[in-house]
């Protein structure tokens, strides 16, 4: 019994040795998820809120438009882009550089006679194909000009609106995809790294010579398991060191809950990898076949964009995928603080996917 | 009489409607080196390949150190040796690394420098395989083979595709391994290292043994027939000369 596991524990050492020397295998578990994480984490990973990049055009000297564009400039929500006039800040607006560009007229500001309060109207101009952003930005100006108006005449608006933030403290946009990249890093490990490597093996004889060793088929599989559960884990501490000082992921939830579903989700998605592989002669039939069964996975299972997208049928169906629950567990924990025995549905879908991958990966395996 | 070591008794294998082995039996004594010979195509890699348990067999028995191969596949892995015709090793690991792993799946703890002294690759122990030469990778696939010091090892074609020197050096490492009490089964097409190596021979052909004894007595049996060569009997061929001029140091 104890030879039994050494075997397997030797197996794993060498092949993970080997997994170490292989740079280009190292590139594509290790370095290809990174990439997406960088694509999508700053697309989406910055919160931006709305945040403009405006350019300011002032033909008014008034004192009251010079302050008022200096307060514009402090707030948060835009950044300037220095322009020379109108016709350059619309050259600009065409590249995509300026979102919004506000006019400021020479009236702006001025007062009408001596005891009257400064008034006047600003121009937002907007690209028709970016219509909402000038919309937005011409809304958020009124409200702050309202602000003014109510300050100088003194009266109080009847109707107000306040603002509350229903995420839980410091959550970012960056916390919600992150569980998904996680998911989609798990699934390239498991299908592409076994369904490469092993029809090659055995196409070469690699395998053949191995089977001429009293070496069982479980040694070998389990072996295997472990190698691509030190990958696994591997490659989900860099995405994970990298989201945290890159992206300032914010951990909320419980870190033996999460290193548990990052075993278990390695274990399931390496068994679809070793199914496809243990079944294939060659390439040729292992690549198409994973190719064919983990696309759909991956975009149905909410790696990329959210299923809540999704019509309402389509998200129950994709939600029984083996690739859901374990992107909907990392969810739950990193921002809903939930741990391991709050996540029942999900444990019991990945349980059930586990036994029957298992079951029918250890009956389609070939040596040769 | 010396003792059997593996006992072949009307093996039977055929593939579709084409019997590949048609019930050969044959005995091989306990330290002998013992070859099969015969053309491509006569069954000696399927034979051999049922022997070491790589293939299921129709019918027959085969008893290797007492033991019935279709019963106990595991126990006989771990007696033999096999060097297969068309097998590898991963890269990516040197020699010394792969010849400990071989060792663990026998539970043995292996001394891979003593192996690799065994068959002169000591300088290559930090080496991977795909910078050994063909005859480097012969000699270190044999030494992967002698990891759980097996009772019978078999080679199948070991010289093939081999240079001159490189097949005279593998035939002293083979007659070495005898000389340790291992038993050596053996196929080859070439004739020479037939008579050089084998203790006795068993001839397939087509699926059957036509003939099985000692080199010397095949030949004496022939010559009793009343066969003459009827070309001149020269001193020296070629490969004498080719040996002669280039030397027999190994050049890998």
């Amino acid at each position: 019994m104890k030879q039994y596991f050494n075997v397997i524990f030797r197996l794993a050492y060498v092949l993970t040795k080997r997994f170490f020397r292989d740079k280009v295998a190292m590139f594509f578990t290790l370095v290809f998820p990174l990439i997406f994480l960088f694509v999508f984490g700053s697309l989406f990973g910055k919160d931006r809120g709305a945040k403009f990049d405006l350019a300011i055009i002032n033909q008014s000297q008034s004192a009251f438009t010079q302050k008022f564009i200096t307060d514009l400039k402090k707030s948060d929500f835009i950044t300037e882009k220095p322009v020379t006039s109108l016709d350059d800040a619309k050259e600009k607006m065409g590249r995509g550089e300026v979102d919004t560009i506000l006019l400021l007229p020479p009236q702006f500001g001025q007062q009408s006679g001596d005891n009257q309060p400064p008034g006047g109207q600003a121009i937002v101009y907007y690209d028709p194909g970016n219509a909402q952003t000038g919309q937005t930005f011409a809304s958020i100006l009124s409200g702050i000009l309202g602000g003014v108006n109510e300050q100088i005449t003194g009266q109080k608006p009847l109707f107000t609106v306040t603002q509350q933030s229903t995420g839980k403290e410091g959550l970012s946009s960056f916390d919600y995809i992150f569980s998904g990249m996680l998911g989609f890093t798990l699934l390239s490990l498991g299908f592409f790294g076994l369904t490469n490597s092993l029809p090659s093996m055995k196409k070469e004889g690699v395998l053949r010579r191995l089977r001429s060793t009293p070496i069982r088929t479980s040694q070998f599989i389990l072996g295997n398991a472990l190698n691509y559960l030190a990958i696994g884990i591997t490659a989900i501490t860099i995405m994970f060191i990298v989201g945290i000082t890159v992206f300032k992921f914010n951990m909320q939830g419980d870190y033996p809950s999460f290193i548990a579903l990052v075993i278990m989700g390695t274990i399931l998605m390496f068994g679809f990898g070793l199914a496809i592989a243990g079944w294939a002669k060659n390439e040729n039939q292992a690549a198409p076949l994973a190719n064919l069964v983990a696309f759909p996975m991956m975009f149905l299972s909410g790696t990329f964009f959210p299923r809540f997208l999704m019509p309402q049928w389509l998200q129950n169906a994709a939600g029984l995928l083996p690739l859901s629950p374990i992107i909907d567990g990392f969810r739950f924990i990193f921002t809903e603080n939930k741990t391991l025995f709050d996540l029942g549905p999900q444990l019991l879908i990945i349980g059930v996917w586990t036994v029957v991958i298992y079951v029918l990966a250890f009956r389609l395996f070939r040596w040769e | 009489m010396a003792e059997i070591i593996l006992k072949v008794d009307k093996l039977k294998k055929r593939y579709g409607n084409k019997a590949v082995v048609k019930g050969i039996s044959f005995d091989v004594k306990k330290g002998e080196i013992f070859g099969i010979l015969g053309p491509n195509g006569a069954g000696k890699t399927t034979t051999l390949e049922m022997i070491e348990t790589m293939r299921p067999i129709d019918s027959g028995q085969v008893l290797l150190d007492g033991i019935d191969v279709t019963k106990k596949p595991e126990k006989i892995k771990g007696l033999i040796g096999v060097q297969l015709q068309s097998s590898a090793f991963w890269d990516k690991l040197n020699l010394t690394e792969l010849l400990r792993f071989f060792g663990s799946i026998y539970g043995e703890h292996t001394h891979p420098m003593t192996l690799l002294k065994e068959v002169q690759l000591t300088d290559k122990a930090k080496s991977h395989i795909n910078t050994l030469s063909g005859g480097q990778k012969q000699r270190f696939s044999i030494a992967s083979a002698l990891v759980n010091q097996p009772k019978v090892l078999f080679l199948d074609e070991p010289t093939t595709g081999l240079d001159p020197q490189a097949r005279r050096n593998l035939w002293d490492l083979i007659k070495t391994i005898k000389n340790k009490g291992i038993t050596v089964i053996i196929t080859t097409h070439y004739m020479e290292e037939a008579e050089v190596l084998c203790d006795r021979v068993a001839i397939m052909d087509n699926g059957k043994i036509i003939a099985l004894e000692s080199p010397k007595t095949l030949v004496k049996q022939l010559l009793s027939r009343g066969f003459k060569k009827t070309r001149h009997v020269e001193q020296a061929n070629l490969e004498d000369v080719f040996i002669d001029l280039t030397g027999k140091d190994l050049r890998d």
